[in-house]
């Protein structure tokens, strides 16, 4: 793990900014390209999202406080992007943010990145009928394998909240694909 | 349970405060039923490369730069000629403060479209006053009276319950 404070004093200061951020983009450029994919679901969309959340990062890194930890607020960036990237694509197109999803699921029979069997196509349709929240917690807990802290200090919600928010999202993806 | 003095049986330490944490990690173990593959995958050398794409995305980025330094004489008597204006102003027109109804409806709508508040139908109703609402506001087609009748015949057992004023 590289050292935050460090990483984030270097990345303010004009003589070490560029290399800084080469280190930041390849220690997270992975985990956010995941989280980003998790919810737009396609690669081209999650590549531009991807490269909008840094430069974002990069402009607006001189008003990191530091009050959260570095990866927390990048992943919470992430996370605002895509989900605005969604409700954009939604509204340009006259449809609801769910039919919109329900779309993005539908595309991935024919998406070449998408190399899923039956049941993995089963569990995106299921994941797409989950509420928000449950869908966010749900991909970060059981696809990126992070922890409650970690979730809990991005998404901004108390562990329990999240562990009951996993629960029932795991019941309804069971119960879901059970009865298809 | 009853907490017997003598009761010789004991727990692990802290195993209650624990308890709660380790029911709630079992709950929400994953079962096998859902895959644990996401099944997704990226381009080869995607992130390889990705560096190179996005440093290439930052030089392109606009920058503002003052092309001609005629656009600066035109922003500087721009500039003289709206303070000119304002203080000619000041005197005879007090602004006015932007109250609620300068909103524009549909400012309104997109602004309680694209905020998510979280709000459930009940928690709606409990902040609308339904004294100033018709039903034509919700509704999009008019309520027929036949139809209406129809609900309340088929709804209602004893009219008495709908606490009607006659004005007689």
């Amino acid at each position: 793990m590289i050292e935050e404070e460090a990483l984030v004093l270097d990345l303010k200061s004009k003589s070490k900014q560029a290399h800084a951020f080469e280190v930041l983009v390849n220690t997270y450029k992975e985990r956010l390209y995941w989280q980003i994919r998790s919810i737009v679901l396609n690669h081209q969309d999650a590549d531009d999202v991807l490269q909008n959340t840094f430069i974002k990062v990069y402009k607006n890194i001189n008003g990191f406080k530091g009050e959260s930890k570095l990866f927390s607020w990048m992943y919470r960036i992430a996370t605002n992007e895509a989900l605005n990237f969604i409700k954009k694509r939604a509204k340009l197109q006259g449809v609801s943010d769910t039919d919109y999803q329900d779309k993005l699921v539908s595309n991935l029979e024919a998406d070449v990145y998408f190399e899923g069997d039956e049941i993995q196509l089963q569990l995106q349709k299921a994941i797409a009928t989950l509420p928000e929240k449950q869908k966010l917690v749900f991909n970060m807990k059981y696809f990126q394998e992070l922890k409650y802290e970690e979730i809990s200090e991005i998404l901004d919600t108390s562990v329990g909240g999240l562990k009951a928010s996993y629960h029932l999202a795991v019941k309804k993806l069971e119960q879901y694909l059970k009865e298809d | 349970m009853n907490k017997n003095k003598n009761n010789p049986f004991k727990t692990p330490e802290g195993y209650f405060d624990s308890f709660e944490d380790k029911l709630m990690d079992k709950l929400s173990k994953p079962e096998s039923v859902i895959p644990k593959d996401s099944a997704f995958k990226v381009p080869d050398n995607y992130f390889e490369s990705f560096n190179d794409t996005l440093k290439g995305k930052l030089e392109n980025e606009p920058k503002v730069i003052p092309l001609f330094p005629i656009k600066k004489i035109i922003a500087v008597a721009a500039s003289i000629a709206a303070i000119v204006l304002i203080a000619l102003n000041y005197n005879w027109n007090t602004p006015s403060e932007l109250t609620f109804s300068d909103l524009a409806n549909t400012d309104i709508e997109a602004y309680f479209e694209n905020n998510d508040f979280e709000l459930s139908p009940y928690e709606i109703a409990e902040v609308l006053p339904v004294t100033n609402t018709e039903y034509s506001d919700i509704l999009n087609s008019p309520l027929e009276s036949d139809h209406l009748l129809d609900y309340l015949n088929e709804n209602v057992s004893d009219f008495d319950e709908l606490n009607i004023d006659y004005n007689e």
